[in-house]
Protein backbone atom coordinates (compact mmCIF):
# COMPACT_ATOMS: atom_id res chain seq x y z
CA UNK A 1 0.00 0.00 0.00
CA UNK A 2 1.47 3.52 -0.99
CA UNK A 3 1.36 5.87 1.83
CA UNK A 4 0.36 9.12 0.82
CA UNK A 5 -1.03 12.29 2.78
CA UNK A 6 -4.51 11.39 2.29
CA UNK A 7 -4.08 8.35 4.17
CA UNK A 8 -2.94 10.31 7.32
CA UNK A 9 -6.38 12.49 7.14
CA UNK A 10 -8.56 9.27 8.24
CA UNK A 11 -6.18 8.53 11.33
CA UNK A 12 -7.00 11.80 13.27
CA UNK A 13 -10.97 10.95 13.23
CA UNK A 14 -10.39 7.17 14.63
CA UNK A 15 -8.19 7.98 17.11
CA UNK A 16 -10.67 10.48 18.23
CA UNK A 17 -13.12 8.11 18.00
CA UNK A 18 -11.02 5.61 20.05
CA UNK A 19 -10.66 7.95 22.81
CA UNK A 20 -14.54 9.13 22.76
CA UNK A 21 -15.48 5.32 23.11
CA UNK A 22 -12.87 4.06 25.25
CA UNK A 23 -13.61 7.42 27.62
CA UNK A 24 -17.28 6.35 27.45
CA UNK A 25 -17.17 2.91 28.15
CA UNK A 26 -18.75 1.85 31.73
CA UNK A 27 -15.99 1.80 34.26
CA UNK A 28 -16.01 1.38 38.25
CA UNK A 29 -15.19 5.14 38.94
CA UNK A 30 -17.57 7.07 37.23
CA UNK A 31 -16.03 9.66 34.54
CA UNK A 32 -17.94 12.75 32.92
CA UNK A 33 -19.80 12.03 30.33
CA UNK A 34 -19.89 14.77 28.78
CA UNK A 35 -16.09 14.91 27.73
CA UNK A 36 -16.37 12.31 26.14
CA UNK A 37 -19.64 13.33 24.21
CA UNK A 38 -17.64 15.83 23.18
CA UNK A 39 -14.77 14.26 21.63
CA UNK A 40 -17.29 11.36 20.01
CA UNK A 41 -18.71 14.44 18.16
CA UNK A 42 -15.98 15.93 17.00
CA UNK A 43 -14.79 12.73 15.82
CA UNK A 44 -17.50 12.75 13.58
CA UNK A 45 -17.22 16.47 12.41
CA UNK A 46 -13.88 15.70 11.35
CA UNK A 47 -14.58 12.60 9.82
CA UNK A 48 -17.40 14.51 7.33
CA UNK A 49 -15.10 17.09 6.90
CA UNK A 50 -12.48 15.19 5.61
CA UNK A 51 -13.92 11.84 3.90
CA UNK A 52 -17.12 12.21 3.58
CA UNK A 53 -18.34 15.42 0.84
CA UNK A 54 -21.40 15.91 0.28
CA UNK A 55 -23.04 14.01 -2.89
CA UNK A 56 -24.64 17.56 -4.62
CA UNK A 57 -28.34 16.39 -3.77
CA UNK A 58 -29.26 18.85 -0.92
CA UNK A 59 -32.04 16.71 0.50
CA UNK A 60 -30.66 13.72 -0.02
CA UNK A 61 -27.23 15.03 1.41
CA UNK A 62 -29.31 16.34 4.43
CA UNK A 63 -31.52 13.25 5.10
CA UNK A 64 -28.30 11.18 5.10
CA UNK A 65 -25.78 13.14 7.46
CA UNK A 66 -28.75 12.89 10.06
CA UNK A 67 -29.79 9.28 9.76
CA UNK A 68 -26.09 8.70 9.57
CA UNK A 69 -24.99 10.53 12.75
CA UNK A 70 -28.37 9.14 14.63
CA UNK A 71 -27.35 6.08 13.98
CA UNK A 72 -23.76 6.37 14.38
CA UNK A 73 -24.54 8.27 18.18
CA UNK A 74 -27.11 6.13 19.33
CA UNK A 75 -25.03 3.16 18.69
CA UNK A 76 -22.44 4.54 20.82
CA UNK A 77 -24.46 5.52 23.25
CA UNK A 78 -26.06 1.84 23.64
CA UNK A 79 -23.04 0.21 23.96
CA UNK A 80 -21.82 2.73 26.37
CA UNK A 81 -24.91 3.11 28.59
CA UNK A 82 -24.64 1.33 32.44
CA UNK A 83 -28.55 0.53 32.26
CA UNK A 84 -29.03 -2.25 30.04
CA UNK A 85 -32.68 -0.71 29.87
CA UNK A 86 -31.48 2.20 28.53
CA UNK A 87 -29.14 0.78 25.98
CA UNK A 88 -32.04 -1.19 24.49
CA UNK A 89 -34.09 1.85 23.81
CA UNK A 90 -30.93 3.57 22.42
CA UNK A 91 -30.67 -0.11 19.97
CA UNK A 92 -34.51 0.85 19.30
CA UNK A 93 -33.55 4.60 17.98
CA UNK A 94 -30.59 3.03 16.06
CA UNK A 95 -32.75 1.01 14.36
CA UNK A 96 -35.11 3.46 13.28
CA UNK A 97 -32.21 5.45 12.19
CA UNK A 98 -31.13 2.33 10.32
CA UNK A 99 -34.71 2.15 8.36
CA UNK A 100 -33.99 5.65 7.42
CA UNK A 101 -30.85 4.82 5.55
CA UNK A 102 -32.53 1.99 3.88
CA UNK A 103 -35.85 4.42 2.99
CA UNK A 104 -32.78 6.75 1.14
CA UNK A 105 -31.57 3.77 -0.69
CA UNK A 106 -35.47 3.04 -1.96
CA UNK A 107 -36.28 0.11 0.05
CA UNK A 108 -38.99 0.99 1.84
CA UNK A 109 -40.61 -2.43 2.15
CA UNK A 110 -37.34 -3.79 3.78
CA UNK A 111 -37.68 -0.31 6.05
CA UNK A 112 -41.15 -1.46 7.28
CA UNK A 113 -39.98 -4.87 7.74
CA UNK A 114 -37.21 -3.89 9.46
CA UNK A 115 -39.13 -2.15 11.80
CA UNK A 116 -41.21 -4.31 12.50
CA UNK A 117 -39.58 -7.20 13.37
CA UNK A 118 -36.64 -5.51 15.42
CA UNK A 119 -38.48 -2.43 16.62
CA UNK A 120 -42.15 -4.49 17.35
CA UNK A 121 -40.73 -8.08 18.03
CA UNK A 122 -36.93 -7.58 19.20
CA UNK A 123 -36.24 -5.00 21.58
CA UNK A 124 -39.52 -5.91 23.10
CA UNK A 125 -39.09 -9.34 24.08
CA UNK A 126 -35.21 -8.42 25.03
CA UNK A 127 -36.58 -5.32 27.11
CA UNK A 128 -39.33 -7.72 28.80
CA UNK A 129 -36.38 -10.46 29.38
CA UNK A 130 -33.80 -7.31 30.99
CA UNK A 131 -37.02 -5.90 32.84
CA UNK A 132 -37.61 -9.98 34.56
CA UNK A 133 -34.27 -10.20 35.10
CA UNK A 134 -33.05 -7.12 36.88
CA UNK A 135 -35.66 -6.25 39.62
CA UNK A 136 -33.63 -5.62 41.87
CA UNK A 137 -31.74 -2.88 40.18
CA UNK A 138 -28.31 -3.14 37.89
CA UNK A 139 -26.00 -5.52 38.59
CA UNK A 140 -22.56 -5.18 39.33
CA UNK A 141 -21.74 -6.69 35.71
CA UNK A 142 -23.38 -3.75 33.92
CA UNK A 143 -21.22 -0.90 35.64
CA UNK A 144 -17.76 -2.44 34.20
CA UNK A 145 -16.72 -3.26 31.17
CA UNK A 146 -14.21 -5.95 30.16
CA UNK A 147 -10.96 -4.77 29.13
CA UNK A 148 -12.21 -1.46 27.41
CA UNK A 149 -8.78 -0.09 26.11
CA UNK A 150 -7.87 -3.67 24.09
CA UNK A 151 -11.48 -4.56 22.84
CA UNK A 152 -11.86 -0.85 21.47
CA UNK A 153 -8.14 -0.71 19.94
CA UNK A 154 -8.72 -3.79 18.26
CA UNK A 155 -12.32 -2.48 16.74
CA UNK A 156 -11.08 0.58 15.90
CA UNK A 157 -8.12 -1.19 14.35
CA UNK A 158 -10.26 -3.28 12.31
CA UNK A 159 -12.20 0.07 11.06
CA UNK A 160 -8.85 1.82 10.19
CA UNK A 161 -8.28 -1.15 7.29
CA UNK A 162 -11.72 -1.41 6.49
CA UNK A 163 -11.30 2.77 5.92
CA UNK A 164 -7.57 2.46 4.41
CA UNK A 165 -8.81 -0.44 1.85
CA UNK A 166 -12.30 1.58 1.01
CA UNK A 167 -9.63 4.32 0.53
CA UNK A 168 -7.33 2.54 -1.47
CA UNK A 169 -10.18 1.20 -3.82
CA UNK A 170 -10.92 5.10 -4.63
CA UNK A 171 -13.94 6.07 -3.40
CA UNK A 172 -13.56 7.92 -0.74
CA UNK A 173 -12.50 11.42 -1.97
CA UNK A 174 -15.30 11.20 -4.70
CA UNK A 175 -12.34 10.86 -7.25
CA UNK A 176 -11.94 7.04 -8.89
CA UNK A 177 -8.43 6.46 -8.77
CA UNK A 178 -8.32 4.06 -11.51
CA UNK A 179 -11.58 3.89 -13.61
CA UNK A 180 -10.61 0.53 -14.68
CA UNK A 181 -10.04 -1.32 -11.22
CA UNK A 182 -12.77 1.06 -10.31
CA UNK A 183 -15.34 -0.90 -12.45
CA UNK A 184 -14.31 -4.31 -11.96
CA UNK A 185 -14.61 -3.80 -8.65
CA UNK A 186 -18.37 -2.92 -8.95
CA UNK A 187 -19.97 -4.02 -11.82
CA UNK A 188 -22.52 -6.40 -11.74
CA UNK A 189 -20.32 -9.75 -13.09
CA UNK A 190 -22.23 -10.91 -15.96
CA UNK A 191 -21.72 -15.12 -14.97
CA UNK A 192 -24.01 -14.35 -11.70
CA UNK A 193 -27.35 -13.26 -14.00
CA UNK A 194 -30.32 -14.63 -12.98
CA UNK A 195 -33.04 -16.59 -14.48
CA UNK A 196 -35.00 -15.13 -17.80
CA UNK A 197 -37.84 -14.70 -15.65
CA UNK A 198 -36.47 -11.92 -13.51
CA UNK A 199 -34.42 -10.06 -16.68
CA UNK A 200 -37.04 -7.46 -16.50
CA UNK A 201 -34.68 -4.14 -16.76
CA UNK A 202 -35.80 -1.89 -13.96
CA UNK A 203 -35.11 1.52 -15.56
CA UNK A 204 -36.49 3.49 -12.90
CA UNK A 205 -34.29 3.17 -9.98
CA UNK A 206 -37.18 4.18 -7.69
CA UNK A 207 -38.53 0.93 -8.69
CA UNK A 208 -36.25 -1.29 -6.97
CA UNK A 209 -37.24 -1.41 -3.69
CA UNK A 210 -40.80 -1.80 -4.99
CA UNK A 211 -43.13 -5.14 -4.06
CA UNK A 212 -43.22 -6.00 -7.63
CA UNK A 213 -39.91 -6.34 -8.05
CA UNK A 214 -38.65 -7.48 -4.99
CA UNK A 215 -41.25 -10.01 -5.05
CA UNK A 216 -40.34 -11.40 -8.40
CA UNK A 217 -36.39 -11.79 -7.54
CA UNK A 218 -37.60 -13.55 -3.99
CA UNK A 219 -39.51 -16.04 -5.70
CA UNK A 220 -37.91 -16.69 -9.21
CA UNK A 221 -34.29 -16.39 -8.50
CA UNK A 222 -34.24 -17.15 -4.66
CA UNK A 223 -37.43 -19.75 -4.33
CA UNK A 224 -35.01 -22.14 -3.00
CA UNK A 225 -33.49 -19.70 -0.87
CA UNK A 226 -36.91 -19.26 0.28
CA UNK A 227 -37.51 -22.42 0.83
CA UNK A 228 -34.74 -22.92 3.38
CA UNK A 229 -35.26 -19.64 5.04
CA UNK A 230 -38.83 -20.83 6.15
CA UNK A 231 -37.61 -24.26 7.50
CA UNK A 232 -35.04 -22.42 9.34
CA UNK A 233 -37.37 -19.92 11.05
CA UNK A 234 -39.67 -23.24 11.39
CA UNK A 235 -36.52 -25.39 13.38
CA UNK A 236 -35.43 -22.24 15.50
CA UNK A 237 -39.53 -21.78 16.99
CA UNK A 238 -39.58 -25.74 17.94
CA UNK A 239 -35.47 -25.26 18.96
CA UNK A 240 -36.46 -22.11 21.06
CA UNK A 241 -39.34 -24.07 22.74
CA UNK A 242 -37.65 -27.05 23.63
CA UNK A 243 -34.82 -24.99 24.94
CA UNK A 244 -36.72 -22.23 27.02
CA UNK A 245 -37.28 -23.42 30.64
CA UNK A 246 -40.44 -25.16 31.50
CA UNK A 247 -42.79 -23.99 34.15
CA UNK A 248 -42.21 -26.91 36.27
CA UNK A 249 -38.60 -26.36 36.71
CA UNK A 250 -39.74 -23.76 38.54
CA UNK A 251 -40.34 -19.51 36.94
CA UNK A 252 -37.97 -16.60 37.25
CA UNK B 1 -26.41 7.74 -7.25
CA UNK B 2 -22.82 9.06 -7.58
CA UNK B 3 -20.00 7.05 -6.15
CA UNK B 4 -19.70 8.93 -2.85
CA UNK B 5 -23.10 8.40 -1.70
CA UNK B 6 -21.70 4.64 -1.69
CA UNK B 7 -19.18 5.31 -0.24
CA UNK B 8 -20.36 7.57 2.59
CA UNK B 9 -23.09 4.13 3.14
CA UNK B 10 -20.08 1.68 3.53
CA UNK B 11 -18.62 3.88 6.11
CA UNK B 12 -21.49 4.36 8.16
CA UNK B 13 -22.25 0.49 7.54
CA UNK B 14 -18.45 0.02 8.81
CA UNK B 15 -18.56 1.99 11.65
CA UNK B 16 -21.80 0.44 13.06
CA UNK B 17 -20.14 -2.60 12.60
CA UNK B 18 -17.04 -1.43 14.91
CA UNK B 19 -19.23 -0.06 17.51
CA UNK B 20 -21.25 -4.12 17.78
CA UNK B 21 -18.06 -5.36 18.18
CA UNK B 22 -16.82 -2.85 21.06
CA UNK B 23 -19.98 -3.93 22.48
CA UNK B 24 -19.76 -7.72 21.77
CA UNK B 25 -16.02 -7.43 23.21
CA UNK B 26 -16.70 -5.71 26.44
CA UNK B 27 -20.51 -5.32 27.63
CA UNK B 28 -20.90 -8.26 30.53
CA UNK B 29 -25.00 -8.68 30.22
CA UNK B 30 -25.72 -11.82 28.41
CA UNK B 31 -28.47 -9.37 26.38
CA UNK B 32 -26.66 -6.94 25.85
CA UNK B 33 -24.23 -9.04 23.73
CA UNK B 34 -26.76 -9.82 21.71
CA UNK B 35 -27.81 -6.51 20.83
CA UNK B 36 -24.36 -5.71 20.02
CA UNK B 37 -24.81 -8.07 17.10
CA UNK B 38 -28.07 -7.20 16.11
CA UNK B 39 -26.04 -3.50 16.10
CA UNK B 40 -23.46 -5.25 13.80
CA UNK B 41 -25.81 -6.96 11.98
CA UNK B 42 -27.56 -3.19 10.78
CA UNK B 43 -24.08 -2.29 9.99
CA UNK B 44 -24.01 -5.61 7.12
CA UNK B 45 -27.59 -4.66 6.15
CA UNK B 46 -26.67 -0.71 5.53
CA UNK B 47 -23.64 -2.23 3.30
CA UNK B 48 -26.26 -4.73 1.10
CA UNK B 49 -28.74 -1.89 0.62
CA UNK B 50 -25.64 0.63 -0.61
CA UNK B 51 -24.51 -1.76 -3.21
CA UNK B 52 -28.10 -2.57 -4.53
CA UNK B 53 -28.91 0.76 -5.00
CA UNK B 54 -25.71 1.06 -6.89
CA UNK B 55 -26.12 -1.41 -9.13
CA UNK B 56 -29.30 -1.21 -9.50
CA UNK B 57 -31.33 -4.27 -9.15
CA UNK B 58 -32.75 -5.85 -5.87
CA UNK B 59 -30.25 -8.50 -4.77
CA UNK B 60 -28.82 -6.54 -2.14
CA UNK B 61 -32.65 -5.89 -0.84
CA UNK B 62 -33.43 -9.69 -1.27
CA UNK B 63 -30.28 -10.92 0.68
CA UNK B 64 -31.13 -8.05 3.43
CA UNK B 65 -34.25 -9.69 3.90
CA UNK B 66 -32.74 -12.85 4.23
CA UNK B 67 -30.33 -11.39 7.03
CA UNK B 68 -33.52 -10.21 8.62
CA UNK B 69 -34.80 -13.85 8.99
CA UNK B 70 -31.98 -14.92 10.72
CA UNK B 71 -31.78 -12.20 12.63
CA UNK B 72 -35.51 -12.94 14.25
CA UNK B 73 -34.27 -16.94 14.47
CA UNK B 74 -31.50 -15.54 16.69
CA UNK B 75 -33.00 -13.67 18.95
CA UNK B 76 -35.69 -16.26 19.41
CA UNK B 77 -33.05 -18.93 20.17
CA UNK B 78 -30.69 -16.41 22.45
CA UNK B 79 -33.19 -15.74 24.56
CA UNK B 80 -35.00 -19.24 25.59
CA UNK B 81 -30.49 -19.68 26.10
CA UNK B 82 -30.73 -16.40 28.08
CA UNK B 83 -33.91 -17.83 30.32
CA UNK B 84 -32.03 -20.61 30.51
CA UNK B 85 -28.94 -19.57 31.38
CA UNK B 86 -30.59 -17.10 34.48
CA UNK B 87 -32.56 -19.27 35.66
CA UNK B 88 -29.41 -21.77 36.58
CA UNK B 89 -27.24 -18.95 37.79
CA UNK B 90 -30.10 -16.36 38.62
CA UNK B 91 -27.83 -13.72 36.77
CA UNK B 92 -27.08 -12.22 33.70
CA UNK B 93 -23.28 -12.30 33.90
CA UNK B 94 -21.53 -13.78 30.97
CA UNK B 95 -18.49 -14.28 33.53
CA UNK B 96 -20.48 -16.62 35.63
CA UNK B 97 -20.18 -18.72 32.70
CA UNK B 98 -16.31 -18.42 32.42
CA UNK B 99 -16.04 -22.46 33.78
CA UNK B 100 -17.38 -23.59 30.78
CA UNK B 101 -13.82 -24.23 29.73
CA UNK B 102 -11.74 -26.76 29.54
CA UNK B 103 -9.32 -26.92 32.65
CA UNK B 104 -5.93 -25.55 31.19
CA UNK B 105 -7.80 -22.14 30.11
CA UNK B 106 -7.79 -19.30 32.09
CA UNK B 107 -11.33 -18.47 34.00
CA UNK B 108 -12.65 -15.21 32.70
CA UNK B 109 -12.75 -12.79 35.80
CA UNK B 110 -13.71 -9.40 36.34
CA UNK B 111 -10.67 -6.78 36.25
CA UNK B 112 -11.63 -6.18 40.03
CA UNK B 113 -12.92 -7.74 42.44
CA UNK B 114 -15.12 -5.03 44.62
CA UNK B 115 -17.78 -5.25 41.45
CA UNK B 116 -17.62 -8.98 40.96
CA UNK B 117 -20.98 -10.83 41.67
CA UNK B 118 -19.19 -13.94 43.18
CA UNK B 119 -21.95 -15.50 44.79
CA UNK B 120 -22.86 -18.48 42.63
CA UNK B 121 -26.15 -19.89 42.99
CA UNK B 122 -25.26 -23.57 43.39
CA UNK B 123 -28.32 -25.73 41.32
CA UNK B 124 -28.81 -28.86 42.28
CA UNK B 125 -29.80 -29.97 38.88
CA UNK B 126 -26.73 -28.80 37.65
CA UNK B 127 -24.59 -32.18 36.76
CA UNK B 128 -21.96 -30.97 33.72
CA UNK B 129 -20.27 -33.78 32.28
CA UNK B 130 -16.77 -33.53 33.06
CA UNK B 131 -15.14 -32.81 29.62
CA UNK B 132 -11.43 -34.03 28.96
CA UNK B 133 -9.21 -31.75 28.23
CA UNK B 134 -8.70 -31.86 23.51
CA UNK B 135 -6.27 -30.11 22.30
CA UNK B 136 -3.14 -32.05 23.24
CA UNK B 137 -1.16 -34.74 21.41
CA UNK B 138 -1.25 -37.97 23.10
CA UNK B 139 1.91 -39.44 24.36
CA UNK B 140 3.52 -41.22 21.41
CA UNK B 141 4.17 -44.92 22.13
CA UNK B 142 7.37 -45.29 20.33
CA UNK B 143 9.92 -43.60 21.87
CA UNK B 144 12.42 -41.83 20.74
CA UNK B 145 16.16 -42.78 20.88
Amino acid sequence: MNWSPENGMLLLPLALGWLAVWWLLPREKPRGRILGGLIGVAALLVLQATVLPPAGDLVHDVMFYAFAAAAILCGGLMITDKNPVYAALWFALTTLAVCGLFLLNSAPFLAAATIIVYAGAIVVTFLFVIMLAQQGGIGGYDREAFQPGMASLLSFALLATLLFSLQEWGGIDGKAADEARHGQFVSVPTTVQANLLSQAPESNPREIGSLRVLGRSLFTDYLYAVELAGTVLLVATIGAIAIAPRRSQGHL
Amino acid sequence: MTSTALENQLIVGAILFALGMIGFLTRRNLILIMLSAELMLHGVSVNLTAFGRYHGNPQGQVFTIFVLTVAACEAGLALSLILTLYQRRKSLDVFLWGNLGEDDLRVLSGSSSSTQPTTKVVDPNADFPHLTPAGRAPKSPVTKT
